[in-house]
């Protein structure tokens, strides 16, 4: 399996770069670099073109700011925190549920599921459509979820909101499927067979077990939220990606080039402040 | 085995630490929402969008196998379906080339990234390792769709851009991922080896890399089927590539064709978890 896998990959390697029409040589042709020329040109904030001097730069920034950094920044954050909130609120409830020990007869008890083989089989049945149900909410990506859901919904935060919100529930779901398969049984085991019901498991064992590390995932996607929902702007709702592109529609490639550094900056944030919360997780977990 | 923080984490004192954080990422939440100003409206569709909405959901219970009528055709146009295998093509070999780079790239940067690499060859050195984070740091903050837009407006048009809006972000992730697993890898191998007298580069070379393939390998995969989706976004800017064809469709209210697009891409996605799956049988990592 496995070396057929590496032939297939080296194999599917070369006809990508071969037999393609990605042709890198094609970056240097002539129209290329004029217009090379052009962007960098442009790409020079205006007060430094017109009056050569640094001292206009700082006016320039404050103004871009205010224009429209803030509130690009603020919308992207805002759209990020409330989308990863449900989905880790929803990814949960997939996880739980797609948990093949939680999701048998005799929770977390392997052998003991003989004259229980109906019932057995029912929940296992639902914890894999639970489980094809992460992967396909995962499998569209979040832009295209927005678009189609801003054709439906108009335009507001939600296409964006709800767009990364179901991405991440299917992600969150899947990751907390495998946090719960992967806990430590014997506690588990030992509330099953002094004949707790499932659910009393799933909230008094599972749950606390499986908070921490599932909070490290919650964490990590934050950051990818915080980076996709400054794009989703380029849909048309409010956040640092519609001013980006704005910008670009314009020709402004000055001030595309700043927003673009100041998304990347939002994310580096968003990025530290994730480390800062799975550190302080870890050192409990 | 159960540790000491599993059942730690079923006390009392923990209790009170969980419903601390929970509490705040709720308040979050809620801020956020306030915040943004939203309403439960942006949730209905209005007017025109309630019965987009219908007929959307409606065509897909019914793809397309072949053009819907209406709408500009060309007299040369293939038939749909190997329009559509056209479209994942395209979408695919852009991820392949931009992962097989990454890889690449992202093995060196994430060597030269990690502390393991330059554990011993003194403090100097760490200046070359802080710039090369800070460069992946930049690298991957901004995101492949802003790439894709910078390297539109410098370069116009090109399939080697799309390769290289995509293989930028991903050699930093990559990279930097590499890095960490590099130095968290486990240490027994490289003691060992370096209790017998082996040089300090033979000591990462042959125990720690090789030590960490597996786990480099898997990440890998799991990146390759993130770039498929973002090689598939990437057609809404006008590469060749399933989204493109999408968005087409959906502007000419084609909405069956939509859907048999959403589900090659779905298609696409089943079959690399299928093949993931497999190879993580074969690893047991």
């Amino acid at each position: 399996m496995l070396q057929i896998s590496g032939w297939l990959a080296l194999g599917l390697i070369a006809l990508a770069w071969f037999f393609s029409d990605i042709d890198f040589s094609d970056l240097f042709s002539a129209r290329r670099m004029d217009n090379l020329s052009r962007f960098a040109e442009r790409a020079l904030p205006d007060p430094l073109r017109e009056s050569g001097e640094g001292g206009s730069l700082g006016a320039w920034v404050t103004n871009q700011m205010n224009l429209y950094g803030w509130r690009g920044m603020g919308a992207t954050l805002g759209i990020s925190v409330i989308a990863i909130v449900l989905a880790g609120g929803i990814g949960s409830i997939l996880g739980a549920f797609g948990a093949r020990n939680l999701m048998s007869a005799h929770p977390f008890v392997p052998h003991a599921t003989a004259g229980h083989g109906a019932c057995n089989h029912a929940l296992d049945r639902v914890a894999q459509v639970v489980r094809i149900l992460c992967i396909l909410l995962r499998a569209i990506p979040e832009y295209i979820w927005a678009y189609l859901l801003l054709a439906m919904l108009g335009s507001s935060a939600w296409p964006a909101i709800l767009a990364l919100a179901i991405h991440n529930s299917g992600i969150l779901g899947r990751l907390g499927g495998e946090t719960i398969e992967n806990l430590a049984s014997e506690p588990l085991r030992a509330m099953s067979m002094a004949g707790a019901t499932r659910k009393e498991i799933a909230i008094a064992g599972v749950f606390p077990m499986a908070l921490g590390r599932y909070l490290l995932y919650f964490f990590y996607r934050f950051e990818t939220c915080v980076r996709e929902a400054t794009v989703l702007g380029m849909l048309g709702m409010v956040s640092l990606g519609y001013y980006i592109f704005e910008a670009r529609a314009h020709d402004q490639y000055d001030e595309l080039i700043f927003l673009v550094i100041l998304g990347g900056l939002l994310v580096m944030l968003a990025d530290i402040l994730s480390d800062l919360a799975r550190r302080w997780l870890r050192r409990s977990v | 085995m159960a540790k000491p923080a599993d059942l730690a984490a079923l006390g009392g004192q923990e209790s009170t630490r969980r419903v601390r954080v929970l509490t705040g990422i709720l308040a979050a939440g809620i801020l956020a929402f306030l915040g943004l100003g939203l309403d439960g409206s942006g949730l209905l569709p209005k007017g025109d969008g309630a019965s987009l909405v219908r007929e959307f959901f409606v065509a897909a219970l019914q793809p397309a196998w072949d053009y819907e009528p209406g709408g500009f055709l060309p007299a040369d146009a293939p038939p749909f379906l190997l329009k559509v295998a056209k479209g994942l093509w395209g979408t695919l070999v852009y991820a392949i080339a931009a992962i097989s780079l990454s890889f690449v790239f992202g093995l060196l940067l994430g060597v030269l990234a990690s502390e393991s690499f330059w554990a011993t060859r003194g403090k100097a050195w760490g200046v070359v390792r802080w710039s090369i984070r800070i460069l992946l740091t930049g690298m991957r903050s901004i995101h492949e769709l802003l790439w894709a837009l910078l390297l539109l407006a410098a370069l116009g048009l090109s399939p080697a851009a799309a390769v290289l809006a995509i293989f930028i972000p991903y050699t930093g992730t990559l990279a930097k991922v590499f890095s960490e697993m590099l130095d968290e890898s486990d240490p027994r191998p490289s003691y060992a080896l370096s209790q017998i007298g082996a040089s300090q580069s033979r000591v990462f070379l042959f125990a720690r890399l090789p030590r960490t393939l597996p786990d480099i390998a898997a990440y890998t995969f799991y990146r390759f089927e993130c770039a498929v989706r973002s090689s598939a976004v990437l057609g809404f800017f006008g590469f060749t590539t399933v989204g493109l064809y999408l968005k087409q469709s959906f502007e000419n209210l084609h909405y069956h064709e939509v859907w048999t697009y959403l589900y090659s891409l779905i298609l696409v996605v089943l079959v690399l978890e299928a093949w993931s799956a497999q190879l993580r049988r074969r690893f047991v990592v």
